[in-house]
């Protein structure tokens, strides 16, 4: 649980040490402590998953990482800078928990103005833009002004806001909320791929399967705490417990193997009939309405030149 | 650069999205253009209630423009979160509450210049006194009135069209289209004269009453008969917006909307009734700070300055722009201060 095993801290994307976030109200006094004392490092090239309970402080601290509230004590290194360095958020990109959007602009005017914070060449921006409504689907919507678009829709163009600059490091808080079983099945996509290609990933989810899907590794906090760290197979495998998958097998052979099985081990033993996930039952569904499509990765964020 | 561009423009477009700026607009320039209409009296100049109405509404409503879009700036953004999003970028926090003034600036601009406009055509519009061998008597010019009045219901038609055929923003296509079309009006103005006789007008009349005769002689296509005075006036008005604006940006760092606005609303009053308030006081120390500390709205409102032909002369114009500017930057530097450990989300 410790992060002692990091041999070189320099090359963590980031390294919190002591973190407490205590917000005060108007005359100053102390009304919530958010976080209490959070010693998180994530390492280059791994999906960190960041987990809680409603309220744990997960937004808190991912909204210090980025500066955007200042720490009460503790250190934060992104990329090497301080928080609010210019020079690290060239590399990062930052989903909000929820997508705060300008209602009147449309998403590709959206997608220029960030473009246009970045300092971005016009050619680039726009060519990029173009690229990255494809890949969130939202060609037919592109015109249209985000104020009237569904949480999913908004959500899509969140997504591909923090995209803009080829991130190093992507900060996705809770990036499947709102989003449809494709959308959200798209997004782990995009997730793996960027990760393929060298992008750190730090993401919140209450998506407990699609944090098991894509994490390397998770921490779990609670009331501003951490609980648990450490790898996927680390936290959840337990070393004791074999489980067989058969097809084809009769009830009487079944029943035949398991008390066979139970004589061997000692004692009663569970059989189960496993069913689909309902994720994969919605997936081939709307398949058969020719609803879904091959997620691709928007080109520029394909190529090892960012 | 780019990034501060993108901030302004964005604000700006926000702002005259807002219902409020397009109908402050609209109604600053209707009620300048209605002045010579009702006029029922004239004082000892021509056309001067209508430049001092005119430049009153653009302090009055350009003050409400500039303190409403200022005041709503930061603090709107960072209620919506949108601000966040911004800082998440690389902006640097004094960038933003600069840009986010700028984009301020620019509503104040356009404004200024829409009902710059209005207020010369009104001048222009309103009775004035023509002597010439066919004329002699008090003589108004309806046809600009129209022209500029109709403007506003054309600006309104093209903003309700544009939204209808090409999903165009409304507040901002009425906005734009009430600047055009006074700037167009007070342009074509120049192509006849007071009675509406277009130029070239042959014959007595050929020319106005300033003009010798020798160069009467020559045909005339264009003469705007306007009070270019009035410029330099409506440029130190513009100034003192300018200010307002900083004060609004920079308070909205910390502050909700309606406080901006009951703030800069008791910072013009004092600045306005500062010197009759701590005049002869015994404070004489107290009265120093409150000038020292509050803008001088007085340096900015040269109405009298420009009445029976009088000017401002282009020293005191730079003058009272290098203080607006001083006065700027302090307030915005204040604000980048206040802006800077505020936490955004
Ligand atoms: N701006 C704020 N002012 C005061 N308290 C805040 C503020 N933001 C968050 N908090 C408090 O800090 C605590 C942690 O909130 P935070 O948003 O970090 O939780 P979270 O782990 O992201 O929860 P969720 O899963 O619901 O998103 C909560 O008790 C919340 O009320
Ligand atoms: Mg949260």
């Amino acid at each position: 649980m410790s992060n002692n095993d990091v041999s070189d801290l320099s090359q963590c994307p980031i390294v919190i040490r002591g973190l407490r976030k205590t917000f005060l109200d108007f005359w100053r006094r102390p009304t919530v402590e958010a976080v209490k004392g959070l010693d998180l490092t994530v390492r280059r090239g791994e999906v960190y998953g960041f987990l809680g309970p409603n309220g744990s402080g997960k937004s808190t601290t991912i909204k210090m990482i980025l500066g955007l509230l200042r720490p009460t004590a503790g250190t934060i290194r992104v990329l090497g800078e301080a928080p609010d360095s210019v020079k690290a958020k060239r590399k990062i990109g930052y989903l909000p928990e929820i997508s705060h959007l300008h209602p009147f602009l449309t998403p590709r005017e959206t997608l220029m103005y960030y473009a246009d914070l970045f300092g971005m060449p016009k050619r680039e921006a726009k060519r990029r833009v173009a690229e990255l409504i494809d890949m969130v689907d939202l060609a037919a919507a592109a015109d249209r002004a985000v104020g009237g678009f569904s949480k999913g829709m908004a959500r899509r163009v969140g997504v591909a806001q923090a995209l803009i600059n080829a991130p190093e490091l992507l900060i996705l808080d809770e990036p499947t909320s709102g989003l449809d079983p494709i959308g959200t099945r798209e997004v782990k996509d995009l997730v793996r791929m960027l990760a393929q290609g060298g992008v750190t990933v730090l993401m919140t989810s209450h998506l407990l399967a699609d944090v098991e899907d894509v994490c390397d590794r998770v921490a779990i906090v609670s009331h501003g705490v951490l609980q648990a760290e450490g790898t996927i197979g680390e936290l959840l495998r337990q070393p004791d417990v074999v489980r067989f998958g058969v097809e084809g097998l009769d009830d009487e052979s079944a029943a035949k193997l398991r008390e066979m099985i139970e004589r061997h081990v000692g004692h009663p033993v569970a059989q189960d009939y496993p069913a689909i996930s309902l994720e994969a039952f919605f997936l081939q569904v709307v398949a058969k309405e020719g609803k879904t499509r091959e997620f691709k990765l928007a080109p520029y964020l394909e190529r090892s030149d960012k | 650069m780019r990034a501060v561009w993108a901030i302004a423009r964005t604000t700006f477009i926000e702002a005259i999205q807002q219902p409020v700026a397009f109908l402050m607009y609209l109604f600053s320039v209707a009620l300048t253009l209605l002045v010579p209409v009702f006029q029922f009296h004239r004082f000892s100049e021509d056309g001067r209630l209508a430049r001092d109405s005119g430049l009153s509404c653009m302090l009055v409503f350009g003050m409400a423009l500039a303190v409403c879009t200022a005041g709503r700036s930061v603090s709107k953004e960072i209620a919506d979160g949108t601000a966040a999003s911004v800082l998440g970028k690389p902006v640097p926090r004094p960038v933003f509450v600069c840009s986010k003034w700028l984009g301020c600036a620019l509503v104040t601009a356009m404004f200024c210049l829409g009902q710059l406009a209005a207020l010369m055509i009104a001048e222009r519009a309103s009775a004035h006194y023509v002597l010439r061998e066919d004329f002699n008597g008090y003589a108004t010019d309806p046809i600009s009135l129209i022209l500029a009045l109709g403007g506003l219901g054309l600006a309104l038609l093209a903003g309700a069209a544009r939204h209808f055929f090409g999903r165009h923003r409304f507040g901002a296509s009425v906005f734009f289209g009430v600047l055009y079309s006074q700037v167009a009006v007070l342009l074509f103005s120049g192509f006849y004269n007071r009675l509406g006789q277009f130029y070239p007008v042959h014959g007595e009349a050929a020319c106005c009453e300033h003009h010798a005769a020798g160069e009467a002689a020559h045909a005339l296509f264009y003469h705007p008969e306007l009070n270019l005075r009035v410029i330099p006036a409506a440029l130190l008005v513009f100034f003192g917006l300018l200010v307002f604006a900083a004060l609004g940006t920079a308070l909205s760092t910390r502050m909700r909307t309606g406080t901006v606005l009951a703030v800069c609303a008791g910072v013009l009053f004092t600045g306005l009734a500062g010197d009759t308030l701590f005049n002869g006081s015994s404070l004489l120390s107290f009265r120093g700070a409150v000038s020292g500390v509050l803008p001088d709205l007085q340096n900015f409102w040269l109405c009298d300055a420009i009445a029976h032909g009088g000017r401002i002369s282009p020293g005191y114009v730079w003058l009272a722009g290098g203080y607006a500017l001083t006065v700027c930057t302090v307030f915005l530097l204040a604000g980048c201060m206040a802006f800077q450990n505020r936490d955004v989300g």
